[in-house]
């Protein structure tokens, strides 16, 4: 069985403003064991919203999805054992050190090993040695992002899920982040990753839906995209499902 | 619950809010230098000022046609005074230590305003007095001791009771200067109580009958002990004292707690954690509590430490008392009380979006733990009724009571129990919060700012209806020009209510059609609108008839209102106009009209109704007509709810009103009908429902 299975999986909000609004509408998709399942969308197409629920922030309206087995309704606490969330939106104790916040996010995740070595690996893996000590209000843009990444696998979790995570970074950073995702797929790791951005996608994803108003229109690896629509560029291809859908 | 991750949460929240200098500062630091301070500073005051009074040569001038007896009058009752006073007596007068010095002066008002001196008496003869121009006062035999405050000579004097033909002093101060209101007031003390001497000696002359044995003195003595009268003193305040610090020291970290991190958007990230949502919120609680009781036990123990090494002096007479059975009884009421105030701390923050929003929402409730606190205050409550089961007003009379000796162990477990109930659920309704997507995404909130106009008009609509309300009720009050009948009802319905939607409708550029429901209806619909005229009338009837057994309402209260509504040089067509078609039109526009349409999406068709029909009642101002009009707008918006129009509401508004109105006028009552016809009655307004609801064409846009 694939560690992530979505079937179904609706979310539709009451707005005061705007009454009724779809966000997600009976998506299925499935990711197989240690590959990148990338979620391509415009900004509203219905990304963050699929992965907020599958990290059981929001509950789904319709459908079902199963993280390693596990029910996001009916089992929320043991699914998020088992995942990592990252977003651009998650941020950090800005009055706790860096190695303060790694070792509360693998304490509060209940970590089955020894935190302290946990935690010892995780700030030499990701160099941050240096400003371990320091409080996380002083570091910078890219010293955070290493913190937010570290205290994302903080528990060492199977599955983990990237919602947008380079927005706002400068290349480098960004570089760096996609470097980062590549080995946590090379040590078996399943990822779910969201992106607007096609070269992102194209580079790191093994699989890609295609998400808009909140519908998957695609799902394949990029050759079978390429073949059923025959464009050669991902830009093209996400254009070619999206005019067809308009 | 696993309370390794509460352990863990819990001691984060406190490691960063010691980290916190500034919360510190203002949290721990400020408030162990400043409330202590607050009360030297105050009693140091009020002593000096005290000394200072006491210690004055009050400057005074005595003027008028009668000056030689005024002096005469100052000087014996002086004299008296020194004879009299005695330790115990002169204390409550003051008499004694009144040191006057008289000081000849030309114009005695110019002299009092440059300060010259502090007051001036004028004396008048019974003619000159009798000559005043008068207002309005009772006759009686008082002493005639005129006081005028910041007037000239030459003004009109507010005469106190006075006989025709008795001479008046007046005296004359400088009220906005604290030596001369003080001197004023104890030199009026000082006459009439010689006054009253004089008085009494007159009809003894006079051949008054008086025998020691038919006068009757009384004296009183208090059974209790000095510790009981210090501890109901005491206990009136100790849980509002208590609770003020609790809410102070613990709003510091309730709001950084959740809102604070809401704004961070570090929420998210412990959300996407193991953690379960009880367990944030207890482990956000228990630092809540942690840091109140602390930051309380450091003030006390401050506030002690400053009476023990006498920086600031308890009464005299104070005489405090603490067995342990005392301590620990408080402790068991105050423990469950920081954690109630904590859960609603908690919840404050959990409901707001930001820090600045909990800052909002956290100054409205600390008004109102103010007034469930002082509840002990108020005389007459016992531990022994219904206050047991309010949250937080069960706890101050508890404790009134047992800083008195009074122990009704049965009550004060109730109140325990009453306090562990309410933190429990406050605690789990914070839990739920976290749970409400709307309140922990931020992402969705900001649509209708963005886009503006109708789309903004559900967020801005209750404060219309506020703003709306608190017009009506200060133009009721403090405008006598449109206290009359037809101005009043000319200007609610035209100038607030129309006016009012009007506005809206352009400000927010609403569509009309559907704003105001301007929809046509099924024609069987008109049939249940014939039969729910009269019935929701009785049916109305019967619920103020309820309510009057609960909240009764005074007869006279009913005839004044019941002649205002029907004045008797108002033309018969001008009543019809004002008391049935304009509000018939001008209420169901704006209640059945904007306000629904504004909350169609805010709540579900029930608390729909129930919230247009509450706020609709609220607006008859007067409180016996609160609930029947509560009943009448709920039904109202059901009709519409149900009708999808508001031209039925309009018909059964104006039509219920001329019906109650020719009813009144033709002498028949609906008020004193047998049960039975209200039976019947609820019948037949249930029958009318039955058709709105099986010819129904539901109002759009509804809440699912």
């Amino acid at each position: 069985m694939d560690p992530v299975v979505v079937r179904g999986l609706s979310k539709t909000f009451y707005d005061e403003a705007r009454g009724e609004v779809k966000a997600v509408q009976e998506i299925d998709f499935e990711c197989r064991a240690g590959e990148i399942f990338g979620l391509l969308g415009a900004n509203g197409a219905g990304k963050t919203t699929t992965l907020r629920m599958l990290s059981t922030i929001l509950t789904p309206t319709g459908g079902s999805a199963t993280i390693l087995g596990h029910d996001i309704a009916a089992e929320p606490t043991a699914v998020r054992k088992c995942l990592g969330f990252y977003s651009a939106t998650t941020a950090l104790y800005p009055r706790l050190t860096a190695r303060e916040t790694i070792e509360f996010f693998a304490r509060i995740n209940q970590y089955a090993g020894d935190v302290k070595q946990r935690v010892d690996y995780l700030i030499e893996r990701f160099g941050i040695s240096k400003y371990a000590s320091a409080r996380v209000d002083k570091l910078s843009t890219g010293m955070k992002q290493k913190v937010s990444i570290a205290r994302t696998v903080a528990h060492d979790p199977p599955i983990l899920i990237f919602d947008e995570p380079t927005v706002g970074l400068d290349v480098l950073n960004a570089l760096e982040m996609q470097d980062v995702i590549r080995e946590f797929r090379s040590h078996g790791k399943t990822i779910l990753f969201s992106t607007h951005i096609m070269s992102e996608a194209e580079k790191l994803c093994d699989r890609i839906a295609i998400i808009h108003a909140g519908r998957i229109l695609a799902c394949s690896n990029l050759e079978g995209l390429r073949q059923v629509t025959g464009e050669r560029y991902l830009e093209d291809i996400f254009v070619h499902y999206v005019r067809g859908q308009g | 619950m696993n309370w390794k991750i509460v352990r863990v949460i819990f001691a984060n929240e406190l490691r960063m809010l010691l980290r916190d200098r500034r919360t510190i500062v203002l949290a721990i630091l400020l408030p162990l230098l400043i409330y202590p301070l607050m009360i030297y500073a105050t009693r140091t005051t009020t002593e000096r000022r005290a000394k200072n009074l006491a210690a004055t040569v009050y400057q005074y001038a005595v003027t008028g046609s009668q000056a030689e007896q005024v002096r005469e009058l100052i000087t014996r009752s002086t004299e008296a005074a020194a004879r009299a006073a005695t330790p115990g007596k002169n204390e409550k007068s003051g008499a004694a230590d009144f040191k006057l010095q008289e000081v000849k002066v030309e114009d005695p008002a110019a002299s009092l305003k440059s300060g010259e001196i502090h007051f001036y008496l004028e004396g008048l003869s019974g003619k000159e007095a009798d000559a005043l121009p008068k207002k309005a006062a009772p006759l009686s035999a008082e002493p005639a001791v005129g006081r005028s405050q910041a007037k000239g000579p030459d003004q009109v004097a507010p005469e106190p009771s006075r006989l025709p033909g008795v001479p008046l002093i007046r005296i004359y101060f400088q009220g906005d200067r604290d030596v001369s209101q003080a001197g004023s007031s104890k030199m009026r003390d000082l006459l009439s109580r010689t006054r009253r001497l004089d008085r009494n000696a007159l009809l003894l002359q006079h051949g008054l009958p008086v025998k020691p044995e038919l006068v009757m003195a009384s004296d009183e003595t208090s059974i209790a002990r000095a510790s009981q009268v210090t501890g109901s003193y005491v206990g009136r305040f100790l849980t509002f004292i208590l609770l003020m610090f609790l809410m102070s020291s613990g709003s510091i970290v309730a709001m950084d707690s959740i809102a604070g991190e809401k704004e961070r958007g570090s929420i998210e990230t412990l959300l996407t954690t193991a953690a379960e949502r009880m367990e944030i919120v207890a482990a956000k609680q228990l630092s809540i509590v942690t840091v109140a009781l602390v930051i309380t036990f450091f003030q006390v123990a401050n506030l002690l430490a400053y009476v023990n090494f006498k920086l600031i002096a308890l009464p005299k007479d104070w005489v405090i008392e603490a067995p342990p059975i005392t301590i620990v009884t408080l402790l068991l009421l105050f423990i469950p009380l920081a954690a109630f105030t904590a859960s609603i701390l908690l919840m404050i923050s959990a409901y707001a979006k930001s820090y600045k929003e909990a800052q909002l929402y956290f100054f409205p409730v600390l008004l109102l733990s103010w007034v469930v606190a002082l509840a002990g205050v108020l005389p007459g409550i016992a531990l022994r009724s219904a206050i047991v089961l309010v949250p937080v007003a069960n706890v101050s009379v508890a404790v009134r009571e047992i800083m008195v000796g009074k122990f009704d162990w049965p009550m004060l477990a109730s109140v325990f129990a009453v306090m562990v109930l309410a933190a429990a659920w406050a605690l789990r309704a914070s839990a739920n919060m976290l749970s409400k997507e709307s309140l922990i995404t931020a992402s969705e909130a900001d649509a209708a700012d963005l886009a503006g106009g109708a789309a903004l008009f559900p967020k801005h609509v209750l404060r219309w209806y506020t703003v709306m309300g608190a017009v009506l009720f200060a133009i009721a009050l403090n405008v006598p020009q449109l206290a009359t009948f037809r101005a009043q009802i000319l200007f609610n319905e035209l100038v607030i209510f129309l006016g009012a939607v009007l506005l809206m409708i352009r400000k927010y550029r609403l569509n009309v059609r559907e704003a105001l429901a301007l929809r046509p209806v099924k024609p069987l619909v008109w049939l249940g609108v014939v039969l729910a005229i009269p019935s929701g009338l009785v049916v109305a009837t019967g619920v103020f008839r309820l309510a009057n057994l609960v909240i009764p309402v005074p007869q006279r209260v009913l005839e004044q209102f019941g002649r205002e509504l029907m004045p008797k040089e108002v033309p018969l067509w001008q009543i019809i106009l004002l008391i049935s078609i304009l509000p018939g039109i001008c209420e169901e526009i704006a209640f059945r009209g904007t306000l629904l349409y504004g909350l169609r999406r805010k709540l579900r068709p029930v608390a729909l109704a129930l919230t247009v029909g509450v706020i609709f009642g609220f607006f008859h101002v007067a409180l016996f007509r609160i609930l029947p009009a509560a009943f009448l707008g709920v039904m109202l918006t059901a009709t519409a709810l149900l009708t999808g129009s508001i031209f039925p509401g309009m018909v059964m508004h104006a039509g219920s009103n001329a019906l109650g109105f020719w009813l009144a006028d033709s002498g028949t009552s609906v008020a004193n009908l047998g049960w039975s016809w209200y039976v019947a009655a609820v019948a037949v307004f249930a029958l009318a429902f039955y058709i709105f609801y099986r010819a129904r064409t539901p109002y759009p846009g509804l809440r699912p």
